[in-house]
């Protein structure tokens, strides 16, 4: 009987390497099916070990391109792993293809795969080692279709490279995290690496996790010796690490590419030895694919991808306008947040999928780990399946019916939940019922298995206008909350709400409250006082040691006062007036000086006076040469910023010049010169309806049918992109498009552009707008 | 990595018609090229054939190889997080995010190519499927024969690669040849040629 975390249990070696031996070569799933005594061998020269794995590990419909199905396969593989007498658990590898939007392959697909065969094998295995995984995002899919299937255990590894992260850059922490959040038996690390460059990995892993975790190393790195890949590291010296990694505390132990029976045979010995024990701190950790954060000290959750009193935001939930939102995203990275909520409930809108393609659409450009908040329970869970790593939930309260109703999506998908202490009868006056809520939270939390350190409470900011008496309370049971020994949320701005200068009241009131113990101010992060008070905290909490992180970000501070004077003195990076921050290209400044000048400037003034005069004078200099794309394009940005401020003084009517759809046809992924078209439009006015690349030609027809635009912009970097180009164009003049078809991209000229039916080349952005602009003239 | 040698090829891509030393741009070069080696994306798969593969034999891959002792099938990546960084700088920082690509194009070259000083002394360039008239999907085969999937590169139906900044191509051993911009498939329209520069460093090899 193997007894998991208790006593060391050893693994078979390699079955690759044992196949070659063996003279077979081919399919090497087939030879369960065409020379299955060989594999019985193979398998019996590892009775050693305690555990053997099928020989299955390219079997899956998405890899496997063998003579037979797959359920053929995998029954016979298992039959052949019985013949060892000893555990089988059934080997599952990767698909070989990489998920999107790295790949081309869908998380759904993955599951399929995934799931089909946990159903063919659920009853008569003894567990899943899922092994070789290098993307988190896959390996997520693989457990969640094991773990919907079947009630056998699940060990999974993943390979490491000599940096330490996975092919897709997930570092030891993040791996554990996940895994073990998604309710893995044993997790841990195999192949890519001999035992001794492992090392690094395995210490991270087991510091990381109190799960077991699993060694299993190739046989040093591979050498090519005439021409064939060796494993040259020897039995002693791969049993010396072998039983390093047992003395750390390792409970799992095999071996990968490269061993042979006589290694299993030689690390045996450790078999059936107490797993040293450990002690692993429990932290409040949440992640992304690639970026790990831990609740502790202050870190900032950007409020701002919540339609709540946003109309623009809820215009672009309500036409799926994902744009806006990824740039409210990065925005709020840019400014400093750490994690970012993510809220899409506005009415009648089908919340489960657009949750789960704003996290989706979100994640493919921000690595920051997310905080999906809703109140829809099928929200909740389509967000926490689909989210690559581990989120928080926003939230949960008091209320039974609702703890009922989020816990168990929350345990299964491995979530920090955050609690509210407020119940059925609404959010109590003081800091002791508020506390009680707390506790309650956490112990209904822990009967449905989700430990402490994945909850955090809110002890919920009422206004001081309404209910100035309360503030204190609510600090007060931040107090309370922590002796619980969670984490802490609030909604700080909250605070001011119905006061003048709210500004102040908030940096106040954040003050206090971190410190009072607050760990995870909700607030809007592009409000740099707040940010600025949130990294001062840090400061003089003593968390920013050596105050490092405050003085990389202010070293260069200047007072407002002494930045005006600078400027007078012409210092670089302060331009004295909106036309020179877009001549010179300074975009952290356009929306501030545009501000100031419309205090005394006519909106259409700024644009045709100042605007697209200094925009005239970039173009005529990048023509002739003296100024280059990288210019360019940070003047663009400048305007484009100063675009953004004019555009909220303008009547809707007339404030743009129109709207241009822009997309990389389908096949091609390369769009930077899309991009630079899309800046340079902007900041001339025209508003941008982006479609991204790999765009599927009907979904450009259903673009231009919905917007129909001032024009459509297409662009294609290699000959076989421009003929996907020509199908968008067929299509989109079969679908009656009469608006001006632009073409652009490397292995473009005018005639190709007019052989395939455009109505215009254009070489650069610059000309894009030129065109557009007398176009627009003819019209008038 | 020594950043002032690319820089040259740096500016090239980024639109300078020969090198225009800008101290601001020349510190955001040195910035990107900094954290790409901070990264440390770069991987490289490949294999040395004594004879010439079937899909080979034909032109103009044969008169490429004609005196080669052997060839080089390879495929080499800066990775996922590249590409990331790159789509998310074009929503933080267009300009930067221009920078970016730019330097992560020649980093790659260069990556690839000291990595080749180790396979052997007489190299020619890479030579990639589609250049000099030769057929696109040809490189379908390469991927069969290298698997690069475990280096993270996806071949999409259009025959491009995932992630972008990603290489593929055929090397000849025991011979040198440099790179010409003859056999380029972007030769009649290419923006560099126009200007009289080339996407690559012509002094190499």
């Amino acid at each position: 009987m193997l007894q998991l975390g208790k006593k060391v249990i050893v693994l078979d070696g390699a079955m690759g390497t044992q196949l070659e031996e063996a003279g077979l070569s081919g399919s090497p799933e087939d030879f369960n099916i065409t020379a299955p005594e060989k594999i019985r061998a193979i398998h019996s020269s590892y009775s050693a070990a305690d555990i053997i794995l099928t020989n299955t590990f390219g079997l899956n419909k998405i890899k496997y391109r063998g003579a037979f199905s797959i359920e053929e396969v995998a029954l016979k593989a298992i039959e052949n792993a019985r013949a060892a007498g000893k555990s089988v658990f059934f080997n599952i590898g990767p698909t070989g293809a990489m998920l999107k939007p790295l790949g081309t392959l869908s998380f759904d697909e993955a599951y399929a795969a995934f799931a089909e065969l946990a159903e063919i094998t659920g009853d008569i295995v003894d567990g899943y080692f899922v092994e070789t995984f290098s993307d988190l995002y896959e390996a997520k899919a693989c457990v969640l279709a094991l773990k919907e299937h079947t009630k056998k255990p699940v060990y999974v590894t993943m390979t490491f490279d000599s940096t330490g992260r996975t092919l897709t850059g997930s570092t030891p922490e993040i791996v554990a995290n996940t895994l073990e959040g998604l309710g893995v038996d044993a997790l841990g690390v195999n192949c890519s690496l001999g035992p001794k460059e492992m090392e690094n990995v395995v210490k991270r892993l087991l510091a990381a996790t109190d799960l077991p975790v699993i060694v299993e190393p190739n046989r040093g790195l591979p050498e090519l010796r005439n021409g064939k890949t060796v494993y040259g590291l020897g039995i002693d010296e791969f049993e010396y690490y072998i039983g390093k990694f047992v003395g750390m505390g390792v409970s799992v132990v095999g071996g990968c590419c490269g061993t042979t029976p006589a290694f299993i045979n030689a690390i045996s010995k450790y078999s059936g030895r107490d797993v040293a024990p450990r002690s692993v701190i429990k932290r409040t950790v949440i992640n992304s694919a690639t970026r790990l954060v831990e609740i502790e000290g202050v870190k900032i959750c950007g409020e701002r991808l919540n339609p709540t009193g946003k109309k623009k935001l809820r215009d672009a939930l309500l036409n799926e306008d994902y744009d806006y939102i990824i740039d409210e995203a990065v925005r709020q990275q840019e400014a400093g947040a750490d994690i970012l909520d993510v809220n899409v409930g506005v009415p009648k809108i089908d919340e489960p999928r657009v949750m789960a393609e704003v996290l989706r659409r979100v994640q493919e450009y921000s690595d920051l780990p997310l905080q999906i908040d809703s109140s829809d329970k099928d929200a909740i869970e389509a967000g926490a399946r689909y989210y690559n790593g581990i989120p928080i939930i926003n939230s949960v309260n008091g209320e039974e019916s609702v703890m009922e109703r989020i816990f168990p999506i929350a345990k299964k998908y491995g979530a920090v939940v955050l609690g509210l202490t407020m119940d059925e009868h609404g959010v109590p006056r003081t800091a002791e019922e508020r506390f009680d809520i707390a506790k309650r939270i956490v112990g209904c939390a822990q009967s449905y298995g989700i430990p402490r350190h994945k909850i955090m409470i809110d002890t919920l900011v009422l206004t001081a206008s309404a209910e100035q008496k309360l503030v204190k309370e609510t600090l007060e049971a931040l107090r309370l909350v922590k002796t619980l020994g969670v984490k802490t949320a609030l909604g700080v701005s909250n605070v001011s709400f119905g006061l003048p200068n709210r500004g102040l009241l908030n940096k106040t009131f954040l003050a206090m409250a971190m410190a009072c113990g607050l760990n995870m101010p909700i607030m809007n992060p592009l409000d740099g006082e707040m940010t600025g008070a949130v990294r001062a905290y840090a400061v003089l909490s003593g968390e920013d040691e050596n105050s490092e992180k405050y003085i990389d970000i202010y070293k260069d501070f200047t007072p407002v006062a002494s930045a005006a004077a600078a400027s007078a003195r012409g210092e670089d990076k302060s331009a004295a007036t909106l036309y020179d921050c877009v001549k010179r290209g300074i975009k952290g400044r356009a929306a501030e000086l545009c501000e100031e000048e419309l205090r005394h400037s006519d909106p259409m003034a700024l644009v045709n006076d100042v605007l697209i005069k200094a925009l005239d004078e970039v173009g005529k200099d990048y023509d002739s040469g003296k100024l280059f794309l990288p210019q360019l394009v940070s003047s663009a940005e400048a305007a484009k910023a100063a675009f953004e401020v004019i555009g909220k003084r303008l009547p809707k009517e007339g404030s743009g010049n129109g709207l241009v759809i822009l997309a990389t046809v389908k096949g091609d992924v390369h769009d930077i010169g899309k991009n630079i078209v899309k800046v340079v439009l902007e900041s001339h006015g025209y508003t941008v309806l982006d479609l991204g690349k790999d765009v599927p030609a009907e979904n450009v027809v259903g673009a231009y049918l919905k917007h129909k635009p001032l024009a459509v912009g297409l662009s294609a970097l290699m000959t076989t992109t421009v003929k996907s180009m020509e199908e968008t164009i067929k299509a989109l003049r079969a679908a009656g498009c009469m608006s001006n078809i632009f073409v652009g991209g490397a292995v473009l000229n005018a005639e190709t552009a007019r052989e395939i039916g455009a109505d215009y080349y254009t070489k650069d952005a610059l000309e894009f707008v030129k065109i557009l602009q007398t176009l627009k003239k003819q019209v008038l | 990595m020594n950043s002032t040698d690319l820089e040259p090829l740096i500016y090239t891509y980024l639109g300078y018609k020969g090198v225009q030393p800008d101290g601001e741009i020349d510190r955001h070069i040195s910035a990107c090229l900094e954290e790409l080696e901070k990264i440390q994306g770069f991987k490289y798969r490949y294999k040395i054939l004594s004879d010439i593969p079937a899909f080979l034999q034909k032109e103009p891959y044969l008169s490429f190889l004609n005196g080669c002792s052997a060839i080089i099938l390879c495929v080499c990546t800066l990775g996922a997080e590249v590409d990331r960084k790159i789509k998310y700088l074009g929503r933080a920082d267009m300009q930067k995010s221009l920078i970016f690509d730019a330097c992560a194009s020649a980093y790659l070259e260069r990556r690839a190519d000291d990595f080749e000083k180790g396979l052997g002394e007489n190299l020619t360039y890479r030579f990639c499927p589609g250049y000099g008239g030769s057929d696109i999907s040809d490189i379908r085969y390469i991927f069969g024969l290298l698997k690069p999937e475990k280096i993270g590169v996806t071949l999409l139906d259009s025959n491009l690669m995932l992630p972008q900044k990603t290489m593929a191509g055929v090397i000849g051993v025991g011979k040198t040849a440099k790179k010409t911009c003859d056999n380029c498939i972007s030769f009649s329209a290419c923006i560099y040629r126009k200007e009289g520069t080339t996407c690559y460093n012509s002094a190499k090899r």
